[in-house]
């Protein structure tokens, strides 16, 4: 980290591709012979090389979207369009980080990373390169023949973003990353995975419990409601990178969001995404 | 070092003891001698059946069937067992059948085997691969349908093709399972060799060695027989456990 990153660095060159856009996007689940509505009416779009923290009660459907935009959900109705492409499977142009980790455990952390490799037509020595690099990118290195199970939950995450850089996804997801690790190490993985955005400077969507850690880390918080889910309000987080957490600003737009968060209807679900706002205010 | 060798020979205590025992009661009269076969005499008899060559011809004609029947037997079963775990089409097609055939136990094969393929080897081997086909068949079943949901979906999310998602995800998240169906398999193949010698007399083997010795009265071949059954099985087992806690060496040890 180190230096301060200017809120335009992301109209850099590189980024060009990785825009997201969601238009009018509709998903139900049958239970029974119910529908219910988990995505209402979601309309967003993700500039190229922005970072988006997606923040809501459980139930909101924002796991959802990200399962949507990766590829392994696609009973929906609505458009999901990569850089003007409709998404209709998975794809090695868009990488995902589960709150789990997911890494095989009968493979090495090498192994692992470079299974993401395994249609890739490079030749074999640029594979180990790539995946040494992206080892090296996640602070890894000297662990590459380890099995998950000796790793500790930090060092295992680390491990699976490597395995979703390894392909340089246009768009990397990011589904509760970090929401399984104690209050350390997820203090020092948040500056990690910030630290590995500005390297990678692809388009990054993060579902978060966590209100700071998604100011934190997004350009913009999109808070999300449930029943049916739908976006409530998408918050713009005009603070230079990398943020200070104790800065008035970033205080005053946590309190707004958890106002957001706690502020729907007197109802049961409002009690309970009271407490899910409190206990995310304490994590 | 001395203290691991020292807990090494435990388990020789209770063999030697026995063989004691059995010196001792071997040693009480004539009449005892001719069941209780004393063991200098059991010594030179296999002495003599391993410079003859007897001993490792029927030896090896026993592993050969039995390692035939549990490669065959055992590959088809991965092969059935995993495409009733993927498949449940497969699975509800094949399955009662399977498991109608399964609860006849391998004895009540042996006359029909017999009559469709003679008493030789063909029958002996067919008995064996029943027999380590059953154990692989539920096992890679159960393997399959064990791996994690969540595994798979990374390997749709990395673009795995049909055939790299059964090779790097499911073969060795099933593998544990697979590893007991093997376990089962070669057990039961060795005790389905013995036992089918035992049945189907023609060609060499150590159950028709035993067959023939029996026959003759030669107690001390029967024991011969009998003990390098015993110390070829546990051979195997000792083996098979070695190769599964290297190939299973990802596991964390609890």
């Amino acid at each position: 980290m180190g230096n301060l990153i200017h809120p335009d660095f992301k109209r850099s060159a590189k980024s060009l591709s990785g825009e997201l856009s969601i238009q009018s996007l509709h998903k139900q689940y049958r239970l029974e012979r119910n529908y219910l509505n988990v995505l209402e009416n979601i309309n967003l779009t993700i500039l190229p090389g922005e970072f988006v923290s997606i923040v809501g009660p459980s139930g909101c459907g924002k796991s959802t979207i990200l399962r949507l935009v990766v590829g392994l959900d696609s009973d929906f109705q609505g458009r999901i369009l990569l850089d003007g492409k409709p998404i209709t499977s998975t794809s090695t142009d868009r990488g995902i980080v589960f709150q789990d980790h997911r890494l095989f455990p009968w493979m090495t952390v090498w192994e692992n990373i470079a299974f993401a490799l395994v249609n890739s037509d490079l030749p074999s020595a640029e594979k180990r390169d790539i995946v040494s690099l992206n080892i090296k990118r996640v602070n890894l290195t000297g662990f590459a023949n380890a099995y998950p199970h000796q790793l500790s939950g930090g060092m295992a995450q680390r491990a699976a973003i490597a395995r979703a850089l390894v392909n340089e996804p246009k768009i990397l997801l990011l589904d509760e990353p970090l929401g399984a690790l104690d209050a350390l190490t997820r203090l020092y993985l948040q500056a990690e995975l910030q630290r590995i955005w500005i390297q990678h400077r692809s388009t990054m969507i993060m579902v978060t419990h966590d209100v700071e850690e998604a100011l934190f880390l997004g350009d913009r918080v999109v808070v999300m409601q449930a029943n049916p889910g739908r976006i409530k309000r998408v918050v713009p987080v005009p603070l230079e990178h990398p943020r200070d957490r104790s800065s008035p600003l970033f205080h005053r737009l946590k309190d707004e969001i958890l106002a957001d968060l706690i502020d729907t209807d007197s109802t049961a679900e409002a009690k309970r995404a009271k407490s899910l706002a409190l206990r995310s205010d304490l994590g | 070092m001395g203290l691991v060798f020292l807990k090494r020979l435990k388990g020789l205590v209770l063999p030697l003891v026995l063989l004691m025992v059995w010196e001792i009661a071997s040693r009480q009269g004539r009449a005892y001698a001719l069941t209780f076969i004393p063991i200098e005499k059991i010594g030179r008899s296999l002495i003599e059946t391993i410079l003859s060559g007897e001993l490792l011809t029927n030896l090896l004609a026993s592993l050969g069937t039995a390692s035939t029947g549990l490669l065959i037997g055992g590959t088809v079963g991965l092969g059935l067992g995993s495409l009733m775990g993927l498949y449940p089409r497969v699975d509800k097609i094949i399955g009662p059948v399977f498991h109608s055939f399964r609860q006849v136990p391998l004895l009540g094969w042996i006359p029909l085997i017999g009559l469709w393929f003679g008493n030789g080897c063909l029958a002996k081997t067919l008995v064996v691969c029943l027999a380590s086909f059953y154990p692989m068949v539920l096992n890679s079943y159960a393997g399959i349908r064990n791996v994690e949901n969540n595994h798979l979906e990374v390997g749709r999310v990395l673009g795995a093709s049909r055939w790299q998602t059964y090779r790097y995800i499911l073969i060795p998240g099933a593998l544990p399972f697979i590893f007991i169906g093997i376990y089962h398999a070669l057990a039961f193949s060795w005790i389905s060799t013995v036992g089918s010698e035992l049945l189907f007399t023609a060609g060499p083997g150590l159950g028709g060695m035993m067959q023939t010795a029996q026959m003759a009265a030669k107690m001390d071949i029967v024991i011969i027989c009998v003990a390098s059954i015993g110390v070829v099985g546990l051979l195997m087992n000792v083996s098979l456990a070695k190769l599964s806690g290297h190939l299973l060496r990802w596991r964390s040890t609890r």
